[in-house]
C-alpha cells in the first residue's frame, strides 16, 4: 500500500468520525461528576424529557477531577467541582460564564448559597449540593459526650476512629484546634500543626474518603471525622449515629455545576442544570443522597424526617466558612501527611 | 567481528524474522510503543519539569524532583514496600509450591480440574474479591463470628486494617501467579529422576533439595518475579484492607498525580522505580545465565 493511499484512507476515516461526532453532539451531554451523586433516575428523566443522552463519567475527589479535566481527554460539557476547585478554574479562566436566560429556575436557590467566596459574582457556577465536615459518634459504644475535635482525638479512642483520607481536611481540623482560620495554610502554621497531627494519626484506625460510613456501620470503628452526607446516611440507617459540628470550628463545602472552556454542547449543559433545579428533580437527589439541598423550593417537598436529619440540616447556626483556592500548598500538605503516616 | 559479518544462512533465518514475521509482530509492537514506550518517554520528560498552581506541567528544566526522590521519607516508604513484597513472595512460595507440586503429580483428569480451581477467582473482579476479604475479616465478620461461636475468643480480634490484613490480601491476590509457573516446571519434571535419586540413596530431603528444587527452579524464579514486582507497586489492597494507614510507594506515586497536583514529582518517582526494576532484573538475569 502506498503512503498516499494510506493518507487518503486515514483522511477519509477522520472526516467520517468527525462528522459522526458533530451530528451526535447536540444529542449528547458529557457530564463529569462525583461518583454516587447524580441518581440514574434523574439522568433517565432528563433524557426522556429532552432526548439528550447523558454520558456520566465519574471521579472520586476534586483533585482527581482537576487532573483529568486538565489532561483534556474528553471535551466535558458540564463538570461538578467542589467550591475551591471551581475558584481555581475561574481564576485560570477555564470556565465559561453561564447564560442565565437559559436557567429560569435559578430563582429556586436559597440566597445563602449564592455569591459565595468561590464565585462572588455568581457568574460561573450553580450550587448542586452542600455539606459539612463533622464528627459522627456511635452513641451505643461511646457514652461520653464528644463535641469537639480535641474530644474526638483523645488517646482513649485509639484504634476506634475513621477519618476522611484527605490531607487538607486533617490539616484544617488541626488549624481549628490551634485557633487559626481554615485557609491560613502556610509553612509556619503547618509546622505548628505537625505535632498535633502526628498524635492524631497514631490514633486513627482507618483513612477512607470514599465510604467512611462502612467501617462505622460494620462496627470496626466507633467515631469518625467524615463528610456530612455520609453521616446523614448513617443516621438514616440507625439513629445511634450522632453527628455534631466540632465546637473548635466547622466548615461547609458546596459542589457546583459549571461549564468548562472547550465544552461542545453548552446548550445541553444549561438544559441539564435547569432540569436539576426543578424542585421535584432536586427532591429525588435528596431522597437518594441526603446532602444539604440549596434549592429552597425542593426543600419544601422534603419530609419532616429528612429535614430533621442533623447531618443534612445541622441545627448549628454558626456561619460556616468554605475552602479557598490556595495555590500549590497541596504539595506541602501531601508531604506532611505522608511523612506523618510514614512515622506510624 | 568476522563471525558476525558472515553468519550462515540457517542462523540468519533463525535470528531475523522476515517480512511476515514483522507483520505478525506489528500489533504487539504497536501496542508496546503506544502504551509503554511513549508513556515512559512522556514520564521521563515530565520528571524534569515544574508545575503551576493547578498542577499543570510547566516546561522549565529542574532536577529538584529527583532530589526529593532520595529524601529519607520516600526511601523509607520504598523500603517498607519492598519489605511487604518480599514477605508476600516468601509466603507465596511456601504456600504455592506444595500446591503446585501436588497438582502436577495428579492424573491428567484431576489435574485439569484442580488448575481450573486455581483460576476461577480470576473470573471475578479483583476489587470484589478484596471486598469479600473485608467481609470476612471485619470485627463483626465471618471469621470473628465463627471463632466467637466456637468459643475460641470472647471479644472480636481486630484483624482488618492491620499489616496482617494487608499481607493476607497480597498473598491471596498473587498466589495464583506463583502456583501456575511452578506447576509448569513441576509437571515437566520426569519422575524417573526422583526415583533415580532415591535409588542412589538420597532420602526425601536430599532428593528434594538436590533434584526437585533445581529442576523446578525456573518456575520458582518466574513466579517470584511475577509476585514480587507487582506487589511492590500495589496500592489498592493497602488502602482497602490496611485502612490507608501507612503509605506504600504505589500510594505515594498515585497521590502525586491525583492529590498533590505534582505530576513532575510523581513522574520522577516512577522513573526511578522503573530503573530500579530494570537494573534488578538485569542483575538476576546475568547471574542466572552465568550459573547456567
Amino acid at each position: 500500500m502506498s503512503t498516499r493511499m494510506i493518507r487518503s484512507l486515514v483522511g477519509a476515516f477522520l472526516a467520517l468520525t468527525l462528522s459522526l461526532a458533530a451530528s451526535a453532539a447536540s444529542k449528547e451531554l458529557n457530564l463529569f461528576a462525583w461518583s454516587e451523586y447524580v441518581p440514574q433516575s434523574v439522568l433517565d428523566g432528563f433524557t426522556k424529557s429532552t432526548g439528550i443522552k447523558v454520558n456520566y463519567e465519574t471521579f472520586a475527589s476534586g483533585e482527581e477531577m482537576l487532573a483529568k479535566l486538565l489532561a483534556g481527554g474528553t471535551a466535558y460539557d458540564l463538570i461538578q467541582p467542589p467550591d475551591y476547585i471551581a475558584e481555581a478554574l475561574i481564576k485560570n479562566k477555564l470556565l465559561v460564564p453561564l447564560d442565565y436566560k437559559k436557567l429560569p429556575r435559578f430563582k429556586n436557590l436559597l440566597p445563602a448559597f449564592l455569591k459565595m467566596p468561590h464565585d462572588p459574582e455568581q457568574k460561573y457556577t450553580i450550587p448542586y449540593m452542600a455539606s459539612t465536615v463533622g464528627i459522627v459518634v456511635n452513641s451505643e459504644r461511646v457514652k461520653e459526650p464528644v463535641t469537639g475535635i480535641k474530644d474526638l482525638f483523645s488517646p482513649k479512642y485509639k484504634g476506634r476512629i475513621v477519618t476522611v483520607d484527605d490531607g487538607r481536611e486533617l490539616v484544617t481540623a488541626a488549624l481549628y484546634v490551634l485557633g487559626y482560620s481554615l485557609n491560613d495554610i502556610n509553612a509556619k502554621n503547618l509546622k505548628e500543626a505537625r505535632p498535633l497531627l502526628a498524635q492524631w494519626i497514631k490514633l486513627i484506625k482507618l483513612f477512607d474518603s470514599d465510604s467512611p460510613k462502612t467501617a462505622l456501620l460494620n462496627g470496626d470503628v466507633d467515631l469518625g471525622y467524615v463528610w456530612g452526607g455520609e453521616a446523614a446516611l448513617l443516621w438514616n440507617e440507625n439513629k445511634k449515629f450522632i453527628y455534631v459540628l466540632p465546637k473548635e470550628g466547622a466548615h461547609q463545602f458546596v459542589d457546583v455545576l459549571a461549564v468548562p472552556k472547550g465544552a461542545k454542547n453548552s446548550d445541553a449543559a444549561h438544559a441539564f442544570i435547569d432540569y436539576l433545579l426543578r424542585p421535584e428533580v432536586s427532591k429525588i437527589i435528596s431522597d437518594e443522597f441526603p446532602y444539604t439541598n440549596p434549592n429552597g423550593e425542593a426543600r419544601k417537598l422534603l419530609s419532616p424526617e429528612q429535614l430533621a436529619n442533623p447531618a443534612s440540616y445541622p441545627k448549628d447556626t454558626r456561619k460556616l466558612d468554605t475552602f479557598r483556592h490556595l495555590g500549590d500548598s497541596g504539595a506541602m500538605i501531601d508531604e506532611l501527611i505522608t511523612d506523618l503516616k510514614n512515622a506510624k | 567481528m568476522q563471525a558476525l559479518a558472515i553468519p550462515d544462512a540457517e542462523n540468519l533465518h533463525a535470528r531475523r524474522p522476515r517480512f511476515w514475521g514483522w507483520v505478525l509482530l506489528a500489533p504487539l509492537v504497536a501496542w508496546l510503543v503506544a502504551f509503554v514506550v511513549v508513556p515512559m518517554v512522556i514520564l521521563f520528560g515530565y520528571s524534569f519539569c515544574t508545575r503551576d498552581d493547578l498542577g499543570r506541567v510547566v516546561f522549565s528544566f529542574t532536577l529538584e524532583n529527583y532530589g526529593r526522590v532520595f529524601d529519607p521519607i520516600y526511601l523509607r516508604i520504598l523500603g517498607r514496600s519492598i519489605g511487604f513484597a518480599a514477605v508476600t513472595t516468601v509466603l507465596c512460595v511456601a504456600i504455592g509450591y506444595p500446591v503446585a507440586w501436588y497438582i502436577a503429580r495428579q492424573p491428567e483428569r484431576i489435574r485439569d480440574k484442580l488448575l481450573l480451581l486455581v483460576m476461577i477467582p480470576f473470573w471475578t473482579s479483583f476489587l470484589i474479591r478484596t471486598y469479600a476479604w473485608i467481609a470476612i475479616l471485619k470485627n463483626e465478620g465471618l471469621l470473628n463470628g465463627m471463632l466467637q461461636y466456637v468459643g475460641l475468643i470472647s471479644a472480636p480480634l481486630p484483624l482488618l486494617y492491620t499489616p496482617a490484613a494487608v499481607l493476607i490480601g497480597l498473598v491471596y491476590a498473587y498466589l495464583p501467579f506463583m502456583i501456575l509457573p511452578i506447576y509448569g516446571s513441576a509437571e515437566k519434571l520426569d519422575n524417573a529422576l526422583v526415583e533415580a535419586a532415591h535409588d542412589l540413596g538420597a532420602g526425601p530431603m536430599r532428593a528434594f533439595s538436590e533434584v526437585i528444587i533445581p529442576l523446578t527452579w525456573p518456575g520458582i524464579t518466574a513466579g517470584m518475579l511475577l509476585v514480587f514486582v507487582p506487589a511492590i507497586g500495589m496500592f489498592a489492597i493497602t488502602d482497602l484492607m490496611g485502612g490507608a494507614q501507612v503509605p506504600m510507594i504505589g500510594n505515594v506515586i498515585q497521590n502525586q498525580f491525583f492529590r498533590a497536583r505534582n505530576a513532575p514529582f510523581g513522574a520522577a518517582l516512577g522513573v526511578v522505580f522503573t530503573l530500579m526494576f530494570v537494573l534488578a532484573y538485569a542483575l538476576v538475569h546475568r547471574r542466572a545465565s552465568r550459573t547456567r
